[in-house]
């Protein structure tokens, strides 16, 4: 346990908890409108794809991660209507969407690159160091500048989403829907538009968090690449209180569990790597199994909404 | 009204599969396949001659085992998505016994299905544990053993039951692989998930022990109020959903696969979930929704060899089943649907009159 060890981890779990900040917050945003979303992995499996392809095609990883919030707000808007319009139990169409989304990701994949295809790669986003042409080993620096754009943009939609629902009217309103949609509608809020607006976000967020993982992360796409984020992000939501700072903790918790499993199955000590990969998804459960039940969610959460029922 | 009720939930899923099917084809055609013949080969292949039969019996049965364990959990209010982990934990036991207990041939494959079902059973009591003493979300922990499952089974795979420099466990032996019907591929498993699907249908439904699960399900207040043991019968649907997905991996692995490997039961978990969506949580519908996905899967190889379509054009559409399903269901309960259905029903009285 040196101080090189130690800093790489750090740095490492900086990185890896931005994809999860990202589909956190996709579900903050969902459930605090009331729409609990459990198809986050779908959108970010279609996410990742379409980030990598128009990566690829383009040459520009911001492309890449613009189109995938596009394809996740597109595919959100099915689980949007079928749960907001024909309140569809949301559990259940999340699944659908779990089911949907991934086929349809490899079946693009299938049909763009041919049954027998060789590895393709793209180039990743540089980070902000690089651009500035800053080359320095100092852990702080590389800490604060050796990042790419999108872990500023995570943390920043962090703040951001902190302000927004605890410091605004609009944001205090967005939560009224998730609460009791019902008052908030006799408010003059426009209900069926806040929970529409949620989706927008949670899609445009779920596409981003699932974009990260070819544009910064990993240089191809894989099946099956998203590796249960959207459900350790569920966890972190829970685990978060849903507020947007607890959320965050939460991240760089489960961000350090995956980044520790990557340094452990470098040094392997002669233990089958699979139990290091194993440490992110128990390290979830454990976490679940500690903090416990308090029921602290949006009230509404779950509930579907129709404005002519009593 | 009892009947139409009925009638409607019969044709939701009968007009999402053909709406999933007419979308397929506008996917073939743009692909530049002739979606008739590809529609024509996949019929084929799935059900052309008796060889190809017994290969979709044999495709569907790990499916029927999952998906009745994602069926017997829901209709006690459980979302089981842990179906994947507990096939794999089943299987995993089962190939121990299989290879490493020295006993063969029959008393080797009864003790590899009940090791099997206990595996399963005892993986899932892990999530019912949770769920019931500590209040947790029982899909984020069935979620997260289903890939501590996949990755435990890789250990085994590739390190402790590993043969030689391939990363995949020896077979298990010729005596205690389970005998194919009348020499097709569908083996004796196919027989077992039957009988178990049956089992589960009779229990469900001709129980009293059922009739309180199902109470439970539908409604957990009413049910405490009524002096039902809750939480006895959410730990119980977890261990028995979580068996009948680990007798489906003994099932799977003495029957079809002989040995662990890469990739082995991945998806089956989330298939579950789908058929027993699909089938509307009806033991005997699910089976037949497994059927009809292995049709899907097993016509779609010679779908492509005929017409260049990817098979993976099969699991789009099984995907849009399960949306145009679930939201097809949630759209006939909507108060507009009602009315508009009893405004149809009128018109036509009137008419009459």
């Amino acid at each position: 346990m040196d101080w090189e060890f130690v800093s790489n981890l750090l740095l490492a779990s900086v990185r890896m908890a931005t994809p999860l900040i990202f589909l956190s917050l996709a579900e903050l945003y969902s459930q605090r409108a009331g729409l609990v979303h459990i198809g986050l992995e779908g959108l970010a499996a279609i996410g990742s794809l379409i980030g990598f392809l128009v990566s690829l095609i383009t040459g520009s990883p911001l492309l890449g991660v613009v189109a995938g919030a596009a394809v996740g707000v597109l595919v959100n808007m099915i689980y949007a209507y079928a749960t907001i319009n024909l309140c569809a139990e949301q559990i259940v169409y999340g699944m659908a969407i779990n089911i949907f989304a991934p086929a349809l990701a490899s079946f693009i994949y299938r049909v763009y690159f041919g049954a027998g295809s060789e590895l393709v790669q793209v180039s990743l986003m540089s980070t902000l160091a690089s651009m500035l042409g800053i080359t320095s080993d100092n852990f702080f620096v590389k800490l604060l500048l050796d990042q790419t754009l999108m872990v500023y943009l995570a943390y920043g939609l962090v703040f951001f989403t902190a302000i927004y629902f605890n410091k605004t009217k609009s944001g205090l309103n967005f939560k009224a829907v998730g609460e009791y949609p019902k008052a908030a509608a006799t408010l003059g809020i426009n209900v069926v538009g806040v929970k529409y607006a949620a989706s927008v976000i949670c899609g445009a967020l779920a596409g981003i968090g699932g974009a990260y993982l070819t544009t910064c992360y990993a240089t191809t796409y894989t099946d099956g690449n998203v590796a249960g984020r959207g459900f350790i992000a569920l966890a972190a939501v829970i685990f978060g209180r849903w507020s947007a700072g607890g959320v965050l903790l939460a991240c760089l918790f489960f961000g350090f569990c995956d980044a520790l499993q990557i340094r452990l199955q470098v040094s392997s000590f002669g233990v089958p790597y699979q139990f290091f990969q194993m440490i992110p998804y128990i390290a979830t459960v454990v976490v679940l199994a500690v903090i416990g039940m308090k029921k602290a969610g949006p009230k509404g959460v779950g509930k579907p909404y129709l404005r002519e029922e009593r | 009204m009892k009947n139409s009720n009925k009638l409607v939930s019969f044709l939701v899923p009968v007009i999402s599969i053909l709406l999933a099917f007419i979308i397929g084809c506008v996917i073939m055609a743009v692909l530049g396949a002739n979606p008739f013949v590809a529609l024509q080969s996949l019929w084929i292949g799935a059900f052309g001659s008796l060889r190809n039969v017994g290969t979709t019996l044999a495709r569907s049965t790990p499916l029927i085992f999952t998906g009745l364990c994602a069926c017997f959990a829901y209709r006690c209010g459980v979302f089981n998505l842990g179906g994947e982990g507990q096939f794999l934990m089943g299987s995993i036991v089962c190939c121990y016994i299989a290879t490493r207990s020295g006993i063969e041939g029959l008393p080797a494959i009864l003790l590899c299905l009940i090791g099997g079902a206990v595996a399963g059973g005892l993986w899932a009591l892990v999530a019912g544990l949770l769920k019931v003493y500590r209040g947790q979300n029982e899909m984020i922990i069935t979620i997260m053993l289903n890939y501590v499952a996949t990755l435990f089974m890789g250990v085994v795979y590739t390190n402790w039951l590993r043969e030689g420099s391939v990363p995949q466990t020896e077979s298990v032996p010729d005596a205690t692989k389970l005998s194919r019907l009348f020499g097709l591929r569908a083996t004796t498993a196919f027989v077992i998930a039957i009988v178990a699907g049956l089992l589960v249908y009779y229990f469900l439904f001709y129980t009293s022990k059922g009739f309180q699960l199902r109470a439970v399900g539908l409604n957990m207040t009413a049910a405490q109020f009524n002096g039902f043991a809750v939480k006895r019968y959410i730990l119980m649907s977890f261990i028995v959903s979580g068996a009948i997905a680990g007798l489906g991996g003994s099932a799977e692995l003495l029957g079809t696969q002989f040995r662990l490997i890469n990739g082995f039961g991945a998806g089956y978990g989330f298939d579950g979930v789908a058929m027993a969506l699909i089938g509307q949580l009806h033991p005997l519908a699910t089976i037949l929704v497994a059927i009809f996905f292995a049709a899907l899967r097993v016509g779609s190889t010679t779908m492509q060899a005929a017409t260049g379509v990817p098979t993976s054009v099969s699991d789009i559409i099984q995907a849009l089943v399960i949306v145009f399903t679930v939201a097809g269901l949630a759209m006939v309960k909507l108060p507009q649907f009602k009315a508009f259905l009893v405004r149809l029903t009128d018109k036509k009285k009137k008419e009459a009159v």
